[in-house]
């Protein structure tokens, strides 16, 4: 318990200095900070431009969409903003800043998450919410249509954090030049969670169903509290599935980084 | 001040930036995986949105699909992913950039000529492999039309037109600490007005005409369109102008913004 509370303040200490270090500008950090928030924004503006011009997406309605849009958001947002660190990790790889952190004895996972810790990443978090909650009371969801929905947050935080360890884990081989692969399963993934897995045809929609658990993230728990799992063509108990194959991918993930980690040689001098 | 006789130079930049990107194969066929998932994505889903409506608006299903392979197979091409080896606003902050201004070439200059480069790169190593992979899944035809003469030139523009956007971007470091507010701005600018997510025919009326005045849609949309072929006429003739009027404030705007900009700097060390 004490080795928890101690590593929760370490990170709370690396996040600290990090802010503490873009506070020096106050001028560029207040410019970001605002960009930012924009750029959240208008993230979410071709879902409602193309609902305008077309109409509903095959029976999905805009609240609908703006459910599967918060959720994906959301757990995405809170993992991007707590884990930054593993964003840049190609960069520390071929720096050497890698070992400057294996030096401290404390957890590598830890620290790097703290690293460079950005307070405006934050800013995903308060927009995903915004439209998640709007969704929610639009669509007037009961309690255990809400359950469905922690569950699929619960689930995408464990997800995308598998996602992005397993984006840092292939730089101990590829040094970045990945990198953009890494991008495309989150960036692309949440992309594509905007919108219902059954617009898409049946391969790709294979693909994200059981090749990279994507549609666990926000699919299958949206159509459960939506009360639809039986007229997508799913049998009920799928749904509850969701944790589980989120979870897969964090071990997945944690152990493609230890093996990394293992082979490591440094960058040498 | 620079002229005819920089002209090799300037080559030898985009050589220099081509190379340096033709280095990293993996890399390459990292981003074509990337760019063809997102195209995926997006025909996929504009295709459920048509569902079984043939044509909105003049747009038909098969229309949309070509639009966004289109897209796809150049937003690289035309630096609409606000990319760069070259990282001009870094090297601002550092005080490298006094080894560049010793240099008889302007700083645009060179991001422009580094930039033609990149584009020349990722013509040859993605647009070729992009467009057919998607010809591939989806079957794009499109008969050849008097229009695409314009092509060559609306990319060519585009380029230069990104290339200045995101120069100015850059710049913004000569002001603050480092440029990555401003260039995280241009990303999204592009994206969003740019029509890269969703073409700017199904804006609505008043964005479509903010589109229509601010200078990212002579980056990304108007050679995209005229590609696909869903310019001619008059828009044509609008979108063109629209971009040769863009570049040559560009290039006024870059040349102030440098001229300025590296007056203020103070660099120090010896």
């Amino acid at each position: 318990m004490t080795s928890l509370l101690d590593s929760v303040r370490l990170y709370l200490a690396y996040a600290s200095a990090a802010v503490r270090a873009q506070m020096q500008y106050r001028a560029s950090f207040a410019v970001r900070t605002v960009i930012d928030s924009l750029v959240v924004i208008i993230d979410f503006a071709p879902v409602y431009i193309l609902v305008r011009y077309f109409g509903a997406l095959q029976g999905w309605s805009f609240a609908e969409l703006a459910l599967l849009y918060g959720m994906v958001g959301l757990s995405w947002g809170l993992v991007e903003g707590a884990l930054h660190g593993f964003e840049n990790f190609a960069k520390y790889l071929v720096r050497g800043d890698m070992d400057r952190l294996l030096l401290r004895p404390r957890s590598i996972v830890l620290q790097l998450a703290g690293f460079e810790f950005q307070p405006r990443k934050l800013g995903r978090v308060a927009q995903a919410s915004t439209v998640l909650a709007i969704a929610i009371w639009y669509l007037e969801f009961g309690p255990v249509a809400l359950a469905w929905v922690g569950l699929g947050l619960f689930g995408g935080v464990l997800f995308f954090t598998g996602i992005i360890m397993l984006g840092a884990a292939t730089q101990f081989w590829t040094l970045g030049h990945t990198s953009e692969l890494q991008n495309m399963l989150t960036y692309g993934g949440s992309a594509a969670l905007t919108y219902p897995m059954s617009v898409y045809t049946a391969w790709f929609r294979r693909v994200l169903t059981y090749g990279i658990p994507l549609a666990f993230v926000n699919y299958f728990p949206a159509i459960a509290a939506l009360g639809r799992t039986e007229s997508e063509g799913w049998p009920t108990w799928v749904p509850g599935l969701s944790p589980l194959a989120c979870l897969a991918t964090l071990v997945a993930g944690r152990w493609l980084f230890e093996r990394g980690l293992r082979r490591y040689e440094s960058t040498g001098s | 001040m620079p002229g005819f006789r920089s002209v090799p130079l300037y080559l030898q930049f985009a050589r220099c930036s081509f190379q340096r990107l033709a280095a990293y194969r993996l890399a390459n066929w990292t981003g074509i995986v990337v760019n063809f998932f997102f195209f995926l994505i997006h025909a996929q889903v504009y295709l459920a949105f048509f569902g079984q409506r043939q044509e909105i608006a003049g747009w038909r299903p098969e229309d949309a699909v070509l639009y966004f392979a289109t897209s796809e197979a150049l937003l690289m091409v035309l630096g609409a992913i606000v990319f760069q080896v070259y990282d001009l606003g870094e090297r601002i902050r550092t005080g490298d950039v006094t080894v560049d201004l010793v240099r008889p070439v302007r700083l645009w200059e060179r991001a422009l000529a580094e930039r033609f480069g990149s584009a020349l790169y990722y013509l040859l190593a993605r647009t070729v492999v992009l467009y057919a992979g998607a010809r591939l899944v989806y079957q794009l035809g499109q008969p050849p039309r008097p229009e695409l003469l314009w092509l060559p030139a609306s990319i060519a523009v585009a380029i230069a037109i990104s290339g200045l956007l995101i120069y100015l971007a850059h710049a913004c470091s000569f002001w603050w600490e480092h440029a990555h507010g401003p260039l995280g701005a241009m990303n999204l600018l592009l994206w969003f007005f740019g029509g890269v997510a969703v073409p700017l025919d199904f804006y609505p009326e008043a964005l479509r005409l903010i589109c229509d005045v601010l200078p990212f849609r002579g980056a990304v949309y108007t050679p995209v369109a005229l590609a696909s072929g869903r310019l001619s006429g008059d828009a044509l003739a609008f979108g063109l102008l629209h971009q040769a009027v863009w570049l040559l404030l560009l290039i006024g705007l870059a040349q102030a913004v440098e001229a300025r900009g590296v007056r203020r700097m103070v660099t120090h060390g010896g």
